[in-house]
């Protein structure tokens, strides 16, 4: 087993943890911190596979830095919409949000 | 024999660092205490940022530091504050049983499709990866990535004006 092959698997259970989170959390503010775990395996994901390949690692760290941003928008958004949710249905339980009506 | 002990602190580096990872992965997704999941997560985020350093990428370590512990925690944390999810809110309490192996399938199930994927295709990999000069980042942000460069600040204003637009929204209604 290589040592890409261990940051990867550090990565897939990452990517575990998330969807586990994701479907066994009940408030959406859980799920947001199972969606953070995710995104963070993707982007240790790209980084191991750019620094200990042949391929050029720039490339690597340039989309490991791309994930960040992405997360870093998705999250300011999450805030924003779960205020909104909260607000307008006192609470942020997924089971509990049934309507959508804007 | 210098080597030979380098190599060994590397390999006591990187298992210390995954089971970080790992222990911060079961608090984020398991504790009843939501705040306590957001610690067990800033401890993932922390494990992550050492393996980058351990793969010789010291900047984007920094930057996971700076974005993911600095920023994206914080938010997290106001969305825990301002949503009332307060400890012995929301998240205690007993879910059904089954909850826990459904769940458990969805994450296992790729998981373990994927592991099997990676492990019996894996190309050889160096044991030593090469540091990148910052210098040579930015020249490749700017040259030939220069689309996605100007796309992701595109995305961010829009998400940060959207994120305006939807408090403000509310507290006119008020």
């Amino acid at each position: 087993m290589s040592v890409m092959t261990i940051y990867h698997l550090v990565a897939i259970f990452l990517l575990c943890m998330g969807i586990f989170g994701i479907a066994y959390r009940r408030t959406l503010v859980g799920i947001v911190l199972g969606i953070e775990l995710i995104l963070n395996g993707a982007g240790l994901s790209i980084m191991a596979s750019a620094q200990l390949t042949p391929a050029p690692n720039e490339l690597g760290q340039v989309g490991a830095l791309l994930v960040m941003g992405i997360a870093a928008a998705e999250a300011t958004l999450l805030l924003a919409i779960l205020l909104v949710v909260s607000r307008r249905f006192k609470n942020v339980e997924a089971g509990k949000l049934i309507t959508m009506r804007g | 024999m210098e080597n030979l002990e380098y190599e060994r602190l590397a390999w006591a580096v990187l298992f210390g660092h995954i089971a970080i990872i790992v222990v911060g992965g079961f608090m984020t997704v398991l504790s009843q205490s939501l705040v306590r999941a957001l610690v067990g997560l800033i401890m993932t985020l922390f494990g992550v940022a050492g393996l980058f350093f351990l793969m010789a990428a010291p900047f984007i370590a920094l930057m996971q530091i700076l974005i993911y512990v600095g920023a994206v925690s914080v938010l997290i944390f106001f969305a825990i504050m301002l949503t009332n999810a307060w400890p012995g809110g929301d998240e205690s309490g007993k879910s059904p049983g089954r909850k826990y192996i459904y769940a458990g399938l969805a994450g296992l199930v790729p998981a373990v499709m994927l592991a099997t994927a990676v492990i019996r295709t894996a190309p050889p990999s160096f044991l030593v990866p090469e540091e990148t000069e910052i210098s040579v980042l930015g020249r490749f942000f700017l040259e030939d990535f220069i689309l996605p460069f100007e796309l992701i600040s595109l995305l961010l204003t829009i998400s940060m004006a959207g994120a305006v637009i939807l408090a403000f929204e509310m507290r006119r209604k008020k």
